[in-house]
């Protein structure tokens, strides 16, 4: 998929259908939608979201999840969805590499090589080799998945229809409220 | 994770829908906030856009080197600074180099660069570009530990947080942006009144937000002209942050040879695509929501815009404008969002916020860049000492010198015998030996001697904050001398703001009025005396069938009745009249007033807001000498949308009004030559829909004047031929309502018929004019008293074929505006040879 995808809780119903990588994702899905939706029929039972690790991916993966619950909300229920991990750091000293999901991991990393290192933040998958990727992200061996799961239906509606819907003012004062909650803060 | 394991062999973490959109929603809401969409309120940039400059900078892209590719700078900021899209960095920089977009270009852009129509710029590696004069203010100083440098994305180089900033950008290029659950949009500048702004704060925190506009910053300046409908959305803006300000096009309407109009748009209002606003006008013209025009040609060209729309000949060009304000971008709206960074954290500011964060950032930066050059002075002064020290035991430093092993032991011997430092030894080591003749060593001295001095002066003005204050008023000053231009969009009163009184400042007007409806306001002193039976000076450029009509001195914050001919009444504030100079000819009454085609104006007053109205009557006279009084009280609550005055027989119409006191004698003059004083309690006092009674057996003609004794002891009559004269009110007897009256001039083939009867005090000055616009204004005192059966003198030289078209007064003037006048008799001779 290319770029940011619709965002269907703003968006009209002939947007959504209109929209190719929507249509693309429900034909790959291949369990239907709406009134022809059957959850047997659903060919994968890992449906992965693998983003950039920027905050331009945060984005885009709860514009996915949005159009996921909106639209196949008893994939998720079922527990299919999954969010891959990519790597944030890349840490090279000598011939040693090693992949740090996470600040703290990198601190660890840090010091566990000493001086000399060689950093790379990753800002795009785009930025790995092929064989790095799979290395580090998609290697079903070494992968980290996360399992999205709804818990709490009443709770997840609200969210979705203040974060992502067409009223700005609750938003903004969702924001303001949780600025300072923020784990990852992009320098970018 | 045993548990998932179990799963097979992926590592399976669990989450919460909620909690990952949350977390995700706030990283992605905060970072486009915070370091995306939003400007510094420092240096009133975003980013992408400091990330531009200051790799512009390294690259040595300078104002006055050579430009340099796009592609080029594209690359450099996006390697270095920015790992975004190349797009997203070119667009930015297209921007900031358009004259249309920015009303100080950042970036100078060679090449195609887009333009108002929405054209887009040629691609970046067809475009170059280097920064701008202004941007190369922007990065003054950076190298002078101004401001904090953060580590870029990889570790690998590091940047700005914010620019030095000599310009006070964020208000005078502005910004527009959106972000996430907030926006901001905050309107350019002109640069010189930013500045005098900035001033006005620091010398006084306490300045209000009215004081500011009314003396040094009026509202935003658009890099596209235009006009502004009035102050209260600017106030509001100024004064909370948030507002709305109507941006209109500027136009003028032209009358063409064969009676028709065409309306030329000559500036749009700022981010309007110039293309898609035609088109539009085009679409609405052909769908007939908008009806009245016949052709519409853009003929805008490298010199300017120039968009002229034709009008259908029986539609009036006005209301065509009207239409088009209302329907198309012809005019818009602006809405003043003025949300800023302020420490990473973003806030609505009002305008005082928002400069003083300003003038904190170049206190920040001016203490910082002394502290800077302080350190460097200090470090080069303790050098010097040692050469100094050095140079006055020469040969026992060359001694240790020579007879040291390695440099360590020359360098510790030296500290042991002089108490010098290691950076002095090591500086005298690298001592070369022309430092020895006498010149050299004097420039030691000289050099040390002048750093003493700016030391003092550095750790001066660290100590003294109202120096720094100082510097910046001067550097800030300097900016203005080089970069200060005109302000390009003009702010006039909007007809409905009654909150802009207070804003406007308080002044003597003169409102005048044509025949043709044409209204406008000048300042008194535009008319210059001459003496009696001068040419005049032209007065208004006018139409050949236009005359001035009615011309009344006012404060500009009076009350302004206007009584019509169709016996209507409106009320409009004197600075609600549209300013204009002395040729122009003013703006149609029907843009003020809501006038039906042959409404016109016949009577204006001022009226004084206040209790002592309330005992007052209006008097009102019509051409066929009715008259009518009506209590004060009946005309306190006039709107705009106006009221009945008198009620009129069907081809009469009303002449004039005047306030009168409740006993005052009234006088009318006719055409004819006769005049008739009586006492206004001869008429009963009657309610606004009446028509009256009859005041002035005219006896066919014409009523030409009607005045009160409260107005003066003289009666002034001028001629159609430019004769005249003062006559004493005594001469004239008082008679009941309705009689003839007595002879107030003789009418003879070499004078022509009365034209124009007021009362005056003798002292006043008389502007008469023309119906072909040629205008005198003479002291009354020169006009001479003569009895009621006389011709007159001659007070102006009418030319064959034309007459005198109005008289008016205006009060006598000062000495020292009179001395103004003895040059200015000069410059209007020569004004009439042109």
């Amino acid at each position: 998929m290319r770029g940011k995808i619709l965002n269907v809780e703003k968006a009209r119903l002939h947007q959504i259908f209109d929209n190719n990588e929507i249509r693309s994702m429900i034909t790959a899905f291949g369990c239907g939608i709406d009134d022809e939706f059957d959850i047997t029929k659903l060919r994968y039972h890992k449906i992965v979201i693998m983003t950039d690790a920027d905050v331009d991916g945060a984005h885009i993966r709860i514009l996915l999840l949005t159009f996921f619950y909106r639209f196949f909300k008893e994939v998720l229920e079922g527990g299919y969805v999954y969010i891959a991990q990519p790597p944030l750091y890349r840490a090279q000293k000598g011939n040693v590499i090693k992949y740090a999901y996470s600040d703290d991991e990198l601190d660890k990393i840090k010091a566990e090589f000493g001086e000399k290192i060689n950093i790379q933040r990753y800002k795009g998958l785009g930025e790995m080799d092929p064989d790095q990727l799979w290395e580090t992200t998609m290697d079903p061996e070494v992968r980290i998945l996360k399992q999205v799961n709804v818990d709490n239906a009443m709770e997840a509606d609200k969210i979705f229809s203040m974060l992502m819907g067409d009223e700005v003012e609750p938003r903004k004062q969702y924001i303001i409220e949780n600025a300072h909650f923020v784990k990852n803060l992009d320098i970018v | 994770m045993d548990e998932s394991r179990k799963k097979g062999y992926d590592k399976i973490e669990f989450v919460n829908i909620t909690g990952e959109v949350k977390d995700s929603f706030l990283d992605y809401a905060m970072s486009v906030i915070v370091q995306r969409a939003l400007p510094d309120v420092k240096d009133g940039l975003k980013p992408v856009q400091r990330r531009i400059l200051y790799g512009m900078n390294n690259l040595g892209n300078y104002a006055n080197a050579a430009y340099k590719k796009s592609a080029r700078i594209v690359g450099e900021v996006m390697g270095k600074y920015h790992p975004h899209g190349d797009s997203s960095i070119y667009e930015a920089m297209v921007r900031m180099a358009q004259p249309f977009s920015y009303r100080y270009p950042l970036v100078d852009g060679h090449g195609n660069f887009g333009s108002i129509d929405g054209d887009s710029a040629a691609a970046q590696r067809y475009t170059e570009a280097r920064m701008s004069k202004i941007s190369m203010e922007m990065l003054r100083d950076i190298q002078k530990d101004t401001v904090d440098f953060i580590d870029n994305y990889d570790g690998e180089e590091s940047e700005p947080v914010v620019l030095p900033a000599h310009i006070p950008n964020l208000l005078v290029n502005g910004t527009t942006g959106i972000a996430v659950g907030m926006a901001t949009n905050i309107p350019p500048h002109n640069l010189g009144e930013t500045i005098d702004a900035i001033d006005a704060i620091i010398d006084n925190p306490e300045i209000t937000v009215t004081e500011l506009m009314t003396n040094y910053l009026p509202g935003p300046d658009f890099p596209t002209g235009g006009l502004i409908l009035g102050r209260s959305g600017i106030r509001k803006a100024y004064e909370t942050g948030r507002g709305i300000i109507y941006n209109r096009a500027r136009v003028e309407i032209n009358e063409l040879e064969n009676g028709k109009h065409e309306i030329i748009v000559t500036e749009i209002p700022y981010g309007v695509n110039k293309e898609n606003m035609v088109k539009h006008i085009a679409d609405l013209h052909r769908d007939k929501v908008i009806e009245g025009i016949t052709s519409m040609v853009d003929e805008s060209n490298m010199n300017g815009i120039r968009i002229v729309i034709e009008v259908r000949r029986d539609v009036q060009p006005e209301v065509l404008l009207n239409h088009l304000y209302q329907k198309t971008s012809l005019q818009v709206t602006y809405g003043v969002n003025m949300l800023a960074l302020v420490d990473n954290v973003p806030r609505v500011l009002n305008i005082k916020e928002a400069l003083q964060a300003y003038i904190d950032h170049q206190v920040n930066l001016v203490e910082r860049r002394t502290q800077y050059d302080l350190n460097k002075a200090l470090d080069r002064a303790h050098i010097l000492e040692g050469l100094k020290i050095a140079l006055d035991h020469i040969d026992e430093i060359i001694h240790i010198i020579r007879t040291s092993e390695n440099d360590e032991e020359a360098i510790s011997r030296m500290k042991e015998s002089f108490g010098l430092s290691d950076i002095q030894s090591k500086s005298i080591l690298d001592m070369q030996m022309r430092r020895l003749t006498g010149l050299q060593r004097r420039r030691i001295e000289e050099e040390y001697d002048s750093l003493v001095i700016a030391i003092a002066d550095y750790r001066d003005i660290l100590a003294k904050h109202d120096r720094v204050l100082g510097i910046i008023k001067d550097e800030l000053a300097e900016m203005k001398s080089k970069y200060n231009d005109k302000r390009r969009t003009e702010i006039v009163e909007a007809a409905s703001d009654i909150d802009d009184a207070d804003l406007i400042p308080v002044e003597n007007v003169m409102i005048a009025i044509t025949t043709n409806g044409y209204i406008k306001r000048t300042t008194v002193d535009t008319y210059k005396t001459q003496n009696r039976g001068g040419k005049g000076v032209k007065g208004m450029s006018l139409n050949s069938d236009d005359i001035i009509d009615q011309v009344l001195t006012m404060s500009s914050h009076d009350d302004l009745l206007l009584f019509t001919s169709l016996g209507k009444v409106y009320r409009i504030k004197g600075f609600n009249v549209p300013a204009a100079s002395r040729v122009s000819k003013g703006v149609p009454v029907v843009n003020l007033l809501n006038l039906q085609p042959q409404e016109k104006v016949v009577a204006m007053l001022d009226v004084i807001p206040g209790p002592e109205l309330e005992d007052k009557y209006m008097f009102f006279v019509t051409k066929q000498g009715l008259v009518k009084r009506v209590p004060m009280s009946e005309f306190l609550s006039i709107r705009q949308s106006g009221k009945i005055a008198i009620s009129l027989r069907e081809d009469d119409e009303l002449f004039g009004a005047r306030i009168t006191s409740g006993d005052d004698e009234i006088i009318i003059a006719g055409d004819n030559g006769k005049a008739i004083r009586f006492n206004e309690q001869d008429v009963r006092p009657m309610g606004r829909n009446a028509s009256g009674v009859k005041g002035f057996n005219a006896d066919g003609s014409v009523v030409v004047g009607m005045a009160t004794n409260k107005m003066g002891e003289y009666i002034l009559a001028v001629t159609e031929k430019g004769y005249g004269k003062k006559t004493p009110l005594e001469d004239y007897r008082m008679t009941k309502r309705g009689a003839k009256g007595v002879s107030t001039i003789n009418i003879t083939e070499k004078n022509g018929k009365l034209m124009a009867m007021r009362s005056v005090n003798g002292d006043e000055d008389v502007l008469i004019m023309t119906d072909n616009g040629t205008m005198i204004r003479i002291s009354l005192e020169t006009v001479s008293t003569y009895g009621r059966n006389t011709q007159g003198v001659k007070l102006i030289n009418v030319d064959e074929g034309s007459s005198v078209a109005t008289v008016a007064l205006i009060a006598k003037e000062t000495e020292e505006e009179a001395e103004e006048n003895e040059e200015a008799v000069e410059e209007s001779s020569e004004q009439t040879e042109e």
